[in-house]
């Protein structure tokens, strides 16, 4: 696997979405490959930070609340 | 006799799917808040899409998927609702879905992944909540969600493909704005943009 292919196949590596066979394939051109190995590290970083960073809070509890009376 | 069984099973059945449904609340209200960017519009949103759920009850299928059913239902009145129906401009697809990876490697806008370290949350929410709605959604749904590209494409009713060329652009953007926010607030130095 080249760089361009490598690229091609980095989000979907990220959101492990790849076939076993892909997976392999970019897992061992980032193993010899730096840069696409710092370029996966920042894309898989971003991932991890905008989970962690919107998934913070709870609904209201008088939302919580009314939804209770909607729903039973 | 029998009626009375039939109409405690149905009460059972109603019971236990709006259990399962207000389980999903904290997960639909934060999604609604990333999606009107707006307290009390996430409130009307997450109550509507609760109302609509109950009154089409009939149509999911038990046993399936109700996190992403909800998000499809909450997803569809957000765009009937907040943005006048719901949308059919592709022109942010654009065309070629993979021509931007040829740019891919962008120096000038690539943080290094230690500087993801010294960025704010609100930063980051904020770098999401500007992202264009369309975009913003499929970040929601497989970034914070964890769907896969399978499901999101069936919540946004698109297929897999531009699930994956939205998803890529969002992402493109979220590391400008990161980037940009990186420099402008000397996480990120000018001398080592140039090393």
């Amino acid at each position: 696997m080249n760089c361009r292919d490598c690229l091609r196949n980095l989000d979907t590596y990220v959101d492990r979405e790849l076939t076993d066979t892909e997976l392999e394939e970019v897992r061992q051109h980032l193993a010899d490959c730096p840069p696409c190995e710092d370029l996966y590290e920042l894309r898989a970083g971003i991932k991890r930070l905008v989970k962690v960073c919107c998934d913070e809070g709870v609904a209201p509890e008088h939302l919580r609340s009314k939804l209770r009376q909607i729903l039973f | 006799m029998v009626l009375v069984a039939e109409r405690t099973a149905e009460t059972d059945a109603r019971s236990q799917f709006a259990e399962e449904a207000i389980g999903y609340l904290d997960t639909l209200y934060r999604g609604a808040l990333r999606l009107t960017r707006d307290p009390a519009q996430a409130e009307d949103l997450v109550q509507d899409t609760y109302v609509r759920a109950l009154r089409y009850q009939g149509s999911y299928q038990v046993g399936t998927n109700m996190k992403a059913w909800l998000f499809a239902i909450m997803r569809n009145l957000f765009w009937d609702r907040f943005k006048g129906g719901r949308p059919e401009d592709i022109s942010l697809d654009g065309d070629g879905e993979f021509a931007l990876y040829d740019t891919l490697k962008d120096p000038t806008a690539a943080p290094e992944s230690e500087v993801l370290d010294g960025i704010a949350a609100e930063e980051v929410v904020k770098a999401v909540e500007k992202l264009p709605e369309l975009h913003r959604e499929v970040v929601l749904l497989v970034d914070v969600e964890g769907f896969s590209y399978k499901d999101a494409a069936d919540v946004l009713g698109v297929p897999i493909g531009t699930v994956m060329s939205r998803l890529h652009r969002a992402r493109r953007q979220l590391q400008r704005s990161l980037y940009d926010y990186a420099r402008e607030s000397g996480i990120v130095h000018a001398a080592e943009e140039g090393a």
